[in-house]
C-alpha cells in the first residue's frame, strides 16, 4: 500500500504528459489508475489535465492541507472518509459507466493550482460535472461543497454527489467491516463474563448492597432534576466571565443555566434531601435526649436555611417570583 | 391536613368510620382544590379552548357528537392537509374525545342542558380531581402511614407540573391521561401485591383506555417491564408477579391493538419490545421454576441459571438482529431522540423544533414542583429502607421520570406522580414523628437493641425511639408547615401567572392597571369564517393548521398533526423562497389565502420571523439545493431583518408578508420592530403575486390573498409595476424580464 501511493505520482507525472490526448483516452488513462489506488493523488499539472475543459467524465477533487504545520483539523478528519468514500464507489463502478473520478490535491503538492482558485481555506470539495458528452452541463465550472457544518460523513458526501450526477450509478459506500473491533468486543464481553463469574463471591455482596444502590439512585436523580441533561444535550458552558473580570455563578434568564450553576444547586438539593432524611429517619432513631435535641435543632435550621438561600438564588433567575424566606430575602 | 389524622388516644369519636368520613371530606376538599386552582382562565378570560391542539380535539369531539361513533372512526378528512387529506379516525387517540361524548350524551340523557364546548373546557379539571384520588389510593399502597395519601393528594392536586397542561380549556390528551397513568400504576400495584388475575385484568383494562387517549402509553408499557426485571435481579420472582404480569401484558396487549392507530405496532415495533421480550421470560421462569421445585440438586440450579442467562442474552442479541434486518421497526424518532439526544437536531428538525421537546434546565424544575424537588430524593430513600415490591417500582419509575423530565421539557408531567408521591411519603414520615405529642420514655443504657436483619440501610438498623423534647417538634412541625404554606401560595401564584393564558387571547396591562385584552387570533379567524369561500384553501406554517380548522373552519394545508414531513417542506419552500419560485408552488396547491402572524409592532416573540429558521431548515431538508439556511444569514453569520439583512431574507416570502407597509405606520425613519429590536428599512417590501387582504388590529395576524393570473397574460411582475405606474422595462435587456413560470 505504502509502495503504491509513493509510485502513483509518478506514475501520474507520465500520464501527465498524456494530456494532450483526446479527452476520452484522457479519462481511460486516470481511470486505470485509479484502478490501482483511489483517491488519485494529484499534483499541479494532473490536476489541470483532469479537470481541462472539454472533458466527458467527471471529477471530484479534494483540496486539502494535511501537513500538520497547517493545522487542519477538519482536513485531517474528512480524509479517511474521503479515501473511503472514493475507494468504494470505484470498486463498485467496475466498468466506470458512472464516469467519476475522485482526486486529492493536497496544498504541499499543488500550491499553484490554490493561488490560481484564490483558495484561502482548506478542505475544498470541487465537483467538476462533464462539459461534452450525454451528461454534460452548461458551465464548466465546477460545484462546490459546503464544508460548514462539521467533518462530513462519507455517506453525505455521497448523497451531495449522488445529487449532483443524476441518471448515473451510485455505488454505496462500503464500510471494511472493523474485524478488529468485533474481536475485541467479543473478547472483552468473553473476559468480564469469566471475570463477574469467578470473582462473583466478592462481586455480589457489593451489587446486593443496598446502600450503594441507594446512593446511586439519589445521586442520579439529583443530577437529573438539577438540569444535567440540558447542559449534556447545549453543551452549555462551565462557568463564564462577568465582563469585569469575575466569574458569573449564575446564568441570568429562566431558559439558560451554566454547568456550575447546575453542579450548586444539584448541592442544594442534596442538603436539603439530607437534613429531610436525617430528620425523618435518623433523628427519631437517637437513644440520648440531649444529643437529638440538638441534632435536631442543626439539621432543622440548615434546611431553613440552605432552602432560604435556594429560593434567592431561584430569584436571580425568575425576576418576579414573590417569595423568600428570611435570612436571604 | 395531615394534622387531622388523629394520633391521640381512642376517645369515643375516634373511631374507624369518623376516621374515614374524615377522610371521605379532605379528598373532596381535594379534588375541589385541584379543579378550582385551574379555573382562573375561565374566570379571567372566558370558557374557552386554549392553545393549537385542543383545538383539534375540539373539532373532532363535534364532530364525534355530531355524527355518532362510527361515522368518528371512518372519518376522513379533507379540510387538513389539502390536497392529501387525512385519515383522522385512524390517526388519532380516540380515548379524549369518546370521554367528553359520553359524558354529553348521558348527561342528556339526564336533561341536563349543557354545551359540548363547556364539557370540553372543563373536562382536565375535572379529571385532575380524580388523578388526585388515584394518587391517594397509589401512595397508600406504599406506606402504612394515614397521612401519605392524603398529603400526595393534595401535592398532586396543585402542583404545576401538572397543572401546567390541565387548566381549564386545555382540552388535551394529558388532561385525561394523566389520571389514567397514575391509576393503572395503582391498579398495577395491587395486582403485584395480591398476585390477583382481577386487579391484573383490571389494570389492562385501563391500560387500554389509556392506549386509547395518549401516545405517552408507552411510557407505561415500558416502565412496568422493567420493574418487572428489576425484581427478577433482585431475586423476587414470585407467582405474584407471573400472574400480575402475564394478565396484563397478554389483556392490556390485545386491548391497544384494538385502536386503528395502534393496530399492530405492539409487536412490530422497538418500544414495545421490552414489555414482549419480559413477558417472554417470565414464562421461561415460571417453567424453570415448576422443574426446580421437582428436581432438586445444587449443580442442576446452576445449570438452570445459566441457562437463564443465556436465553436472556440470545434473546437480546435475536432483537438486535431483527431489527436491523428490519422485521422490527427501530425506535421511532420521537423515541429515539430520547436516548440519542442529538438525534433529533440532526435528523428530524420538525421533532426538534418543538419547544416542547427541548430538555429542561432547573430553574423549570423548581418552577413545577417547588419544595417537593428536594423531598423527592428523600422519599425515594425511604423506599429503600422496606425495599419491598411496591418500593422498588417507586425507586424505578423515579430514575426514569426523571431522566425523561431532564431531556424533555413536556415529560416533567410524568415525572410529578412520582414526585407527589415519595415527597409525601417524606413529609408524612416527618410530620408524623414530630407532630406525635408521646414522649418516649428514655432507654437505658446498656439495654440492647435487637439487631435488623443483615442487608439493611445503614442508619436505620437501629430501633425507632420518637422525639424528646417539645421544643424541637414545635420547631420541625412549625417549618414544616411554613414549607407546605409556601408551596400552596407558589403553586397559586405559578398557575395564575404562567399557566392560565389560552394563548388564543393575550392580555396585557394598561399603565393604569386595568386589564387589556389582545384578540387578534379570533379577530383574524372570525374574518375569514365570514369573508371567504368556505373552501378557500389557507396557508400557514403548521403552528396554526388546528386553530384555522377549529376557529376559521377553512381548509388548511398543514397542521399540528405533523405527519406528512415532506408537505411542511413544502410549505416551508413558499414562505422561504422569492416570490417567483412560490406563486407556482401555491398555484399548484389551490391556495387563496396566506395567513401570517407578527408580532413586530407589539413585541409579541412567539411570531413567523422568530419560527423562520425552522421553516427554513425544515425546507432545506427536502431541498437542498434551493433552500439553504446559510443564505439567511449574514456573513457575520447574525440573522438578521433589518437594512443589513441578506438579499435572499429580504426576497423571501415570509419577510415580504411580514413587513409588507409596515414601515408606513411610523414616521420616516422611525420604524421599528419590537421583537427584534431594530430599525427596519422605510422602503419596504413589494408584493407581486400577492395582496394584502387583512391585518388584524395589532398586527398580529396578516392575510395575504393569492392573486389570480393576470386578465392579459401578463406576468405579475409586470402587471404590478404597470399598476404602480411604473414604466415597463426594456426587453432589450441582457437577461429579459423574468418570466413567470405558470403551470
Amino acid at each position: 500500500m505504502r509502495f503504491l501511493s509513493s509510485l502513483a505520482p509518478l506514475l501520474l507525472l507520465f500520464s501527465g504528459s498524456l494530456a494532450k490526448k483526446a479527452p476520452a483516452d484522457n479519462y481511460e488513462d486516470f481511470y486505470r489508475l485509479s484502478q490501482r489506488s483511489t483517491p488519485l493523488k494529484l499534483s499541479d499539472a494532473t490536476y489541470t489535465s483532469l479537470t481541462a475543459a472539454p472533458r466527458n467524465h467527471s471529477v471530484a477533487v479534494l483540496l486539502t492541507a494535511l501537513e500538520t504545520r497547517f493545522g487542519c483539523q477538519l482536513c485531517q478528519e474528512f480524509q479517511p472518509e474521503w479515501d473511503l468514500l472514493g475507494r468504494s464507489w470505484i470498486r463498485g463502478d467496475k466498468t466506470g459507466e458512472s464516469r467519476l473520478l475522485f482526486g486529492t490535491l493536497d496544498f504541499a503538492d499543488g500550491r499553484d493550482v490554490f493561488i490560481s482558485l484564490g483558495l484561502q481555506t482548506a478542505p475544498v470539495l470541487l465537483l467538476f460535472q462533464p462539459t461534452v458528452g450525454p451528461h454534460a452541463v452548461g458551465s464548466p465550472e465546477p460545484v462546490r461543497y459546503d464544508f460548514t457544518t462539521g467533518p462530513p460523513s462519507a455517506e453525505q458526501v455521497h448523497t451531495w454527489l449522488s445529487r449532483q450526477l443524476p441518471n448515473r450509478p451510485h455505488p454505496p459506500v462500503k464500510r471494511p467491516i472493523n474485524w478488529f473491533r468485533w474481536a475485541s468486543t467479543i473478547t472483552i464481553i468473553l473476559g468480564v463474563g469469566t471475570a463477574a463469574v469467578s470473582a462473583s463471591s466478592y462481586v455480589l455482596p457489593i451489587i446486593q448492597n443496598r446502600n450503594i444502590w441507594a446512593s446511586i439512585s439519589l445521586i442520579s436523580i439529583l443530577l437529573f432534576t438539577s438540569g444535567h441533561m440540558f447542559n449534556h444535550i447545549r453543551k452549555v458552558p462551565y462557568i463564564v466571565g462577568d465582563g469585569k473580570g469575575g466569574v458569573s455563578y449564575i446564568a441570568g434568564g429562566f431558559q439558560s443555566q451554566l454547568g456550575l450553576e447546575t453542579q450548586i444547586v444539584a448541592a442544594i438539593y442534596g442538603v436539603l434531601s439530607f437534613c429531610a432524611i436525617t430528620l425523618a429517619v435518623k433523628v427519631p432513631r437517637m437513644a440520648d435526649s440531649k444529643t437529638q435535641q440538638v441534632a435536631v435543632i442543626i439539621w432543622s435550621l440548615t434546611l431553613f436555611l440552605v432552602y432560604s438561600f435556594l429560593l434567592s438564588v431561584f430569584r436571580v433567575k425568575n425576576g418576579g417570583y414573590p417569595f423568600s424566606l428570611p435570612p436571604f430575602m | 391536613m395531615a394534622a387531622k389524622s388523629p394520633q391521640g388516644p381512642a376517645v369515643g369519636y375516634n373511631t374507624e368510620s369518623t376516621r374515614t368520613l374524615l377522610r371521605v371530606v379532605i379528598l373532596c376538599f381535594i379534588a375541589a382544590a385541584a379543579i378550582s386552582s385551574r379555573l382562573f382562565s375561565v374566570i379571567r378570560f372566558e370558557s374557552i379552548i386554549h392553545e393549537f391542539d385542543p383545538w383539534f380535539n375540539f373539532r373532532a369531539t363535534k364532530y364525534l357528537v355530531a355524527n355518532g361513533f362510527y361515522k368518528f372512526w371512518d372519518w376522513f378528512d379533507d379540510r387538513t392537509w389539502h390536497p392529501l387529506g387525512r385519515v383522522t379516525g385512524g390517526t388519532l387517540y380516540p380515548g379524549l374525545m369518546v370521554t367528553s361524548g359520553a359524558i354529553y350524551h348521558a348527561l342528556r340523557t339526564l336533561t341536563v342542558p349543557v354545551d359540548i364546548r363547556n364539557i370540553c373546557v372543563l373536562l382536565a379539571p375535572a379529571c385532575s380531581g380524580l388523578t388526585a384520588f388515584a394518587t391517594y389510593l397509589l401512595t397508600n399502597e406504599m406506606t402504612t402511614s394515614p397521612s401519605a395519601g392524603l398529603l400526595a393528594a393534595v401535592f398532586m392536586g396543585i402542583a404545576p407540573g401538572y397543572i401546567s397542561r390541565s387548566v381549564a380549556g386545555s382540552y388535551d390528551n394529558e388532561a385525561i391521561a394523566i389520571f389514567l397513568l397514575v391509576f393503572t400504576f395503582y391498579l398495577w400495584i395491587k395486582a403485584l401485591k395480591l398476585g390477583s388475575m382481577l386487579w391484573g385484568a383490571l389494570c389492562a383494562l385501563f391500560y387500554g383506555y389509556m392506549v386509547a387517549s395518549w401516545g405517552g402509553y408507552a411510557f407505561i408499557t415500558c416502565l412496568l417491564p422493567v420493574h418487572a426485571l428489576v425484581l427478577i435481579c433482585m431475586g423476587r420472582y414470585s407467582t405474584r408477579l407471573y400472574v400480575s404480569y402475564t394478565t396484563w401484558y397478554a389483556l392490556g396487549t390485545l386491548a391497544s391493538m384494538q385502536i386503528p392507530f395502534v393496530g399492530f405496532l405492539p409487536i412490530k415495533t422497538s418500544e414495545h419490545m421490552p414489555a414482549l421480550g419480559i413477558f417472554g421470560f417470565i414464562q421461561l421462569i415460571g417453567f424453570i421454576q415448576y422443574v426446580r421445585s421437582a428436581i432438586s440438586g445444587r449443580q442442576f440450579q446452576t445449570f438452570l441459571v445459566t441457562i437463564l442467562v443465556a436465553t436472556f442474552g440470545l434473546g437480546l442479541l435475536g432483537l438486535v438482529a431483527l431489527t436491523s434486518l428490519g422485521y422490527i421497526a427501530p425506535w421511532s424518532g420521537r423515541f429515539y431522540s430520547l436516548w440519542d439526544t442529538g438525534y433529533a437536531k440532526i435528523h428530524i428538525p420538525i421533532i426538534a423544533s418543538v419547544s416542547e421537546h427541548q430538555p429542561t434546565a432547573w430553574p423549570s424544575f423548581f418552577f413545577d414542583l417547588n419544595f417537593l424537588i428536594w423531598l423527592f430524593p428523600a422519599g425515594v430513600y425511604l423506599c429503600f429502607q422496606d425495599l419491598k415490591d411496591e418500593h422498588v417500582f417507586v425507586v424505578v419509575y423515579a430514575l426514569f421520570g426523571s431522566y425523561f423530565a431532564g431531556v424533555m421539557v413536556r415529560l416533567m408531567l410524568t415525572l410529578t406522580p412520582v414526585v407527589c408521591v415519595a415527597a409525601a411519603m417524606a413529609a408524612s414520615q416527618i410530620l408524623d414523628t414530630y407532630l406525635s405529642w408521646k414522649t418516649p420514655v428514655p432507654v437505658e443504657e446498656g439495654q440492647e437493641a435487637p439487631k435488623k436483619a443483615k442487608g439493611g440501610l445503614r442508619g436505620s438498623d437501629k430501633p425507632t425511639v420518637g422525639i424528646y423534647s417539645n421544643l424541637t417538634k414545635v420547631m420541625v412541625s412549625g417549618s414544616m408547615l411554613v414549607y407546605l404554606l409556601m408551596f400552596v401560595s407558589h403553586c397559586t401564584w405559578v398557575t395564575s401567572n404562567a399557566y392560565s393564558s389560552p394563548s388564543v387571547v393575550l392580555a396585557s396591562r394598561m399603565p393604569d392597571g386595568s386589564q387589556h385584552i389582545i384578540d387578534d387570533y379570533r379577530e383574524a379567524y372570525q374574518w375569514l369564517r365570514q369573508n371567504t369561500k368556505e373552501d378557500a384553501k389557507i396557508m400557514s406554517w403548521w403552528d396554526y393548521g388546528y386553530q384555522i380548522g377549529g376557529m376559521a373552519d377553512r381548509p388548511t394545508l398543514v397542521d399540528n398533526n405533523t405527519w406528512n414531513n415532506t408537505h411542511i417542506a413544502t410549505v416551508g419552500k413558499a414562505m422561504s423562497s422569492r416570490e417567483e419560485v412560490s406563486y407556482p408552488i401555491m398555484r399548484q396547491h389551490e391556495v387563496d389565502y396566506i395567513l401570517v402572524v407578527f408580532g413586530g409592532l407589539l413585541g409579541y416573540s412567539g411570531d413567523d420571523i422568530n419560527k423562520f429558521l425552522w421553516m427554513v431548515r425544515i425546507a432545506e431538508g427536502i431541498w437542498p439545493e434551493e433552500v439553504k439556511e446559510r443564505d439567511f444569514f449574514t456573513a457575520q453569520g447574525e440573522y438578521r431583518v433589518d437594512e443589513g439583512a441578506t438579499e435572499t431574507m429580504k426576497n423571501s416570502l415570509m419577510y415580504k408578508m411580514s413587513y409588507y407597509n409596515y414601515a408606513s405606520l411610523f414616521p420616516a425613519g422611525q420604524a421599528a420592530d419590537r421583537v427584534r429590536g431594530v430599525r427596519i428599512p422605510d422602503q419596504g417590501p413589494v408584493l407581486n403575486t400577492i395582496e394584502e387582504a387583512f391585518t388584524s388590529e395589532n398586527w398580529i395576524i396578516r392575510i395575504y390573498k393569492v392573486k389570480d393570473l393576470d386578465n392579459i397574460g401578463r406576468d405579475h411582475a409586470n402587471a404590478a409595476a404597470f399598476e404602480r405606474g411604473q414604466k415597463k422595462k426594456k426587453p432589450t435587456k441582457k437577461r429579459g424580464a423574468r418570466v413567470l413560470r405558470v403551470d
